[in-house]
């Protein structure tokens, strides 16, 4: 190296040290911030994004406006590649969901994973209820299972990929129980649950907005619930592990992702964009509507998460039947 | 509410001047986006739900039904006009549409679609007022096995659609299964011929294939021809410019025929206005007195899918209002929409918020008059567009394409993939293969092997519990008669021959 350069180098050091305590506290947003989607406009992702984007609209929450952009392609590929390009970049930030980190888990061709990019915060977590139709014979859970070991392989569930939750599950508690019954996969939610309803497929395990109606109108009956603790709608049902089934949960949840190498006092300021986000009532609105768990984590423990995660999704995946390339 | 007293408080509902306005908004905004290519009613819906936050909910989902429904009006304008399906469900009308508009009939062609749509969709509300609860029973009765037999009656139309070579036509079919087949398979979670392209993971888009091989295929080809120097005809004065009368008796089986087909498979979740509108053409054709005529730019040819994608909406809102399943994209954002306003479609939406589910069928009827109303003044002037000279538009066509597909993907890499199937749509027709088949295998293929598989899953393995679940045995037996007919006909025509040359 040139001595030149070392100077030049030593002033530019000294000059962001000296510059970087007064930027932590005030980076702000100056232009228009974009909010990445992996779904096409209309797809769940988009349409929670916009939802997202209201709230910070109505409360008034972000100096700047947020403009959500469709990143659409290869389920999550071409969003984790888009952020990828904009390494460095403070004005960029992805919602993310458990396919960023199933998709580099499974194909060659998506190389970017979430722990290349900057996690910012988990957002939600999403509990689920596993439901047969009505008038099954099955009371409980045990039941279910019970009926599927003696009728090996006859049961059906009906389902999305089977590297969604829903096989994972299926996948924790048949090796938990040696129970073994069929994953059928359905593109669409609405397939999912016809075919349950008419009788085609025995279980289902669901978002509780997607079953909650045919519940109530008695259609579906609920056996357990998947997560930490019941949620307000489903008092009486017991979670998974009060049911007997205890494993390690694997939970669906979203998030913000920031590109790779997102200056730590933009980091801090999403930390604290999104805290204030979290205390909104507009945001509690959104949790209630949609039956979802709110978690509170900033970037250092949404990393140590997502690593763990990883780990463990590494091994159900393989368990699963699919095929795990990193 | 029994259905009578239902549709008097519907009909309140939906006639408050602030809904009246809401339903003509929607549909005219519906319209609009169904004209132009690439901007679906999906999109459109999810855009807009920010902003419909703070309306009440039977006027926001009076708005945003008429957009998913006015879209359906609008799709067919550029598909007659320029080749150009404005939407996926409109690619059917392309084939005989645009080669009406070339003999000078777009007028004609415009006018019909419009017609049609409204008696289909008109049928189609009146069946979703008076059956909603059976029907969705029905529904719910069809499984994977009936979703198979049902493609596979559809995909049996090719023979149909084949024109003169059968092999072509079949050639060209398992072009559209392969291409269909791209990207991620959900049942093994691996990647299937997307040549270490991340972009194919999730495999191509319909609009691009479409687009590609019809529009700028017919382009390429007209160039070729040498009609630069020629204008398509477009006769002088209204009267030539509308549907005759004869037109209009042409049309009645199509108009039966679209508003029942599209009726009965949108209901179907696992279907769709695609879906519907080849299976109505195909069903068209197939009972045709002049089914050679059919690629030439018949009028039937443009009825029976036109309608049967407008039948389809009312269809594909019983699920929806009477179950709380989504069929497609656009009844899924219809669904988080009515959540957000307090709604919860489902079995018990029709007692707790009557005025909603009232009120919307009741607007339905409104919003398919005002789209009639709407729609039908504008035929002569998009006809007017066909006058510009060759030179511009041709590039006009490509313009709108390439702005569609972008505007859907927003990648570069799509306008490769564009590119590839209009010289692929144009090899085709320098060849003599015709395009539909590909089309049709495209749509079709993907749900066809997903309900194969499926079929497998649920049954072990076994092939004859197709054969053993009745409403399945029947499509399939239609869809070996379908297969057989041309069969009979060649050795009727040799028989035929054989008797004159004896005698």
């Amino acid at each position: 190296m040139k001595r030149r350069d070392l100077i030049v180098g030593a002033v530019a050091l000294a000059a962001s040290a000296a510059v970087a305590p007064a930027f932590a506290q005030e980076w702000k947003p100056t232009q228009p911030l974009e909010l990445v989607v992996h779904g096409g406009p209309g797809s769940g992702n988009d349409v929670m994004a916009r939802q997202l984007t209201t709230i910070i609209e109505q409360e008034k929450l972000s100096p700047v406006r947020v403009q959500v952009s469709n990143r659409v392609g290869g389920g999550s590929t071409t969003a984790a590649a888009y952020m990828a390009s904009k390494k460095g970049d403070p004005n960029t930030i992805a919602v993310f969901t458990i396919v960023w980190v199933t998709d580099p888990l499974t194909q060659e061709a998506a190389t970017n994973g979430l722990n290349t990019l900057t996690p910012i915060t988990r957002l939600i977590e999403e509990p689920a209820l596993i439901v047969v139709k009505a008038d099954a014979p099955y009371k409980t859970l045990k039941d279910f299972v019970d009926a599927a070991k003696s009728k090996s392989g006859q049961l059906k569930q009906s389902g999305g990929s089977i590297t969604s939750r829903d096989n994972i599950l299926r996948q924790l508690i048949m090796k938990q129980t040696g129970a073994n019954w069929v994953f059928v996969p359905f593109p669409g939610g609405g397939e999912r649950i016809a075919a349950i309803l008419g009788g085609h497929t025995d279980i289902m395990i669901t978002d509780p907005s997607e079953a909650g109606e045919q519940v109530r109108a008695g259609k579906l009956k609920v056996l357990a619930q998947v997560g930490k603790e019941r949620l307000d709608t489903f008092k009486d049902i017991p979670t998974l592990k009060e049911a007997g089934f205890d494993f390690q949960d694997i939970p669906q949840t979203r998030g913000i992702v920031g590109p790779p190498g997102m200056p730590p006092e933009a980091v801090k300021y999403y930390e604290t964009f999104f805290e204030k986000l979290r205390q909104s009532a507009g945001w509690k609105k959104f949790l209630a509507d949609n039956q979802l768990l709110g978690v509170n984590e900033k970037s250092e423990a949404s990393k140590k998460f997502l690593i763990t995660y990883e780990d463990m999704l590494r091994v159900v995946l393989k368990d699963a039947g699919a095929k795990v390339v990193r | 509410m029994d259905i009578a007293n239902g549709m008097l408080h519907g009909f309140y509902v939906a006639l408050q001047p602030m809904n009246l306005w809401w339903c003509f908004f929607g549909c005219f905004l519906g319209t609009v986006v169904g004209i132009l290519p690439g901007l679906g009613p999906a999109a459109t819906i999810s855009l807009l739900l920010p902003l419909t936050f703070k309306m009440d909910a039977a006027g926001g989902i009076i708005m945003m039904a008429g957009i998913y429904y006015g879209a359906k009006y609008g799709g067919s304008t550029t598909s007659i006009l320029l080749n150009i399906p404005g939407e996926s469900s409109s690619v059917a009308t392309c084939i005989d549409g645009y080669q009406m508009a070339k003999k000078g009939r777009a007028g004609a062609a415009l006018g019909i679609a419009a017609i049609a749509s409204f008696i289909a969709g008109t049928v189609g509300v009146v069946l979703l007022t008076l059956m909603a609860p059976p029907i969705a029973a029905f529904a719910l009765s069809f499984s994977s096995p009936e979703y198979f037999a049902l493609m596979v009656l559809g995909l049996a139309l090719v023979v149909l659609l084949a024109g003169t070579s059968l092999v072509k036509g079949l050639l060209a079919l398992l072009v559209g299964l392969w291409l269909t087949a791209i990207g991620v398979d959900i049942f093994s979670a691996q990647a299937r011929f997307i040549f270490g392209q991340p972009t194919l993971l999730g495999g191509i888009d319909f609009t691009i294939v479409a687009i590609g091989v019809f529009a700028m295929g017919e382009v390429l080809s007209s160039l070729d021809a040498g009609e630069e120097t020629k204008m398509l005809p477009v006769p002088k004065g209204l009267r030539n410019l509308l549907p005759t009368w004869q037109d209009m008796k042409d049309c009645r089986f199509a108009f039966l025929n679209g508003s029942i087909v599209g009726f009965i498979i949108g209901v179907l979740p696992g279907a769709g206005g695609t879906i519907a509108s080849f299976i109505s053409y195909g069903l068209e054709k197939a009972v045709s007195k002049h089914p050679e005529k059919f690629g030439t730019g018949v009028i039937e040819g443009v009825a029976a899918p036109e309608g049967a994608n407008n039948a389809d909406t009312g269809g594909a809102l019983i699920p929806l209002l009477t179950l709380g399943i989504p069929g497609g994209s656009s009844t899924a954002i219809l669904l988080s929409a009515l959540i957000i306003w307090g709604v919860h479609p489902g079995p018990l939406m029709m007692t707790e918020s009557p005025d909603v589910f009232w009120g919307l069928v009741a607007s339905m009827y409104i919003g398919n008059i005002m789209l009639l109303v709407l729609n039908l003044p504008m035929v002569p002037v998009f006809a007017q567009i066909l006058r510009m000279p060759v030179y511009v538009l041709f590039p006009f066509i490509f313009g709108i394409s390439i702005v569609g597909v972008y505007g859907t993907t927003g990648r570069m890499f799509d306008l490769g993939l564009l590119a590839g199937f209009g010289f692929l749509g144009y090899m085709m027709g320098k060849l003599k293969f015709p395009t539909a088949p590909l089309i049709l295998g495209f749509v079709l293929g993907d749900s066809m092997e997903r309900a194969l598989r499926q079929s497998m899953m649920m049954y072990g393995g076994d092939f004859t519990a197709m054969f053993h679940r009745p409403i399945s045995a029947v499509m399939l037996g239609l869809a070996g008669i379908v297969l057989v007919m041309p069969l009979i006909s060649y050795f009727n025509r040799l028989r035929v021959k054989a008797i004159t040359e004896g005698a």
